[in-house]
């Protein structure tokens, strides 16, 4: 998702909104969680959502404007996204794209897939093989690596 | 129960264990196949936004725990792309 926010930021603005936490160590916790050292419990007040928030922003070195569901989760109600989902509001204040709902229907391209149709297409070399720790986090969905879901 | 059910039955249930344990094997545990099971189904994929719906707003707090802002407040001049997530 960061590359496609570098290629299309001079077109299109970008907002990450953190809505509740989808696999928390005191509800689902994942295996690639402990791997990957992302272990938080579900947060209770939004001092916790922000410390957490703020952990996600230092350690990926996250460049997208990045907002806070209120602790009563308004806007993750309003816009049906837990666990993740993409939207996309047109210039009138419209839904002009409506992801699927995450883990199995998330998918970045679509969000490529629009922008480039408006935009243009943008190419980029195959990334190399990721190293080290990686984002298990559904805010870095091309960066995953596969089965730590 | 005619013998022909109990049969249907018993083989049914052990298909079900079967597919069950597969799911465990590639989710990593029990535990996580019925995380992914519950994301498959039906009620789980919830809301009723449509494209061409006027997009709802809602109050954010910013990264420094202070300020607020709206999410109404992005759009407009240009398309907003708004990424819904979480750290886990």
């Amino acid at each position: 998702m960061v590359q496609i926010y570098n290629d299309y930021k001079d077109h299109a603005d970008f907002l990450t909104v953190y809505v509740r936490e989808a696999h928390p160590t005191d509800e689902w916790q994942m295996k690639s969680n402990v791997k990957e050292d992302v272990c938080y419990a579900q947060p209770k007040t939004l001092a916790q959502r922000v410390a957490i928030a703020n952990d996600f922003i230092k350690r990926f070195n996250y460049p997208i404007a990045f907002g806070i569901d209120d602790i009563d989760n308004a806007a993750n109600d309003a816009y049906s996204a837990w666990p993740e989902r993409f939207y996309i509001i047109d210039e009138s204040g419209r839904i002009a794209y409506r992801g699927g709902m995450g883990p199995f229907h998330y998918n970045p391209d679509e969000v490529r897939g629009w922008l480039a149709g408006r935009y243009g297409e943008v190419k980029h070399d195959p990334p190399p093989t990721p190293t080290g720790a990686s984002a298990t986090s559904a805010l870095l969905p091309t960066e995953r690596t596969p089965g730590t879901d | 129960m005619s013998l022909f059910w109990k049969w249907a039955i018993g083989i049914f249930l052990v298909l079900l264990l079967a597919v069950f344990l597969l799911l465990c094997k590639m989710a990593g545990s029990p535990k996580d196949a019925y995380g992914m099971v519950r994301y498959a189904l039906p009620h789980m994929h919830r809301g009723t936004l449509k494209v061409g719906d006027d997009a709802p707003d809602a109050r954010l707090l910013a990264l420094d725990g202070a300020n607020h802002f709206h999410i109404r407040e992005r759009t407009g001049a240009r398309p907003l792309v708004v990424i819904f997530g979480s750290y886990t």
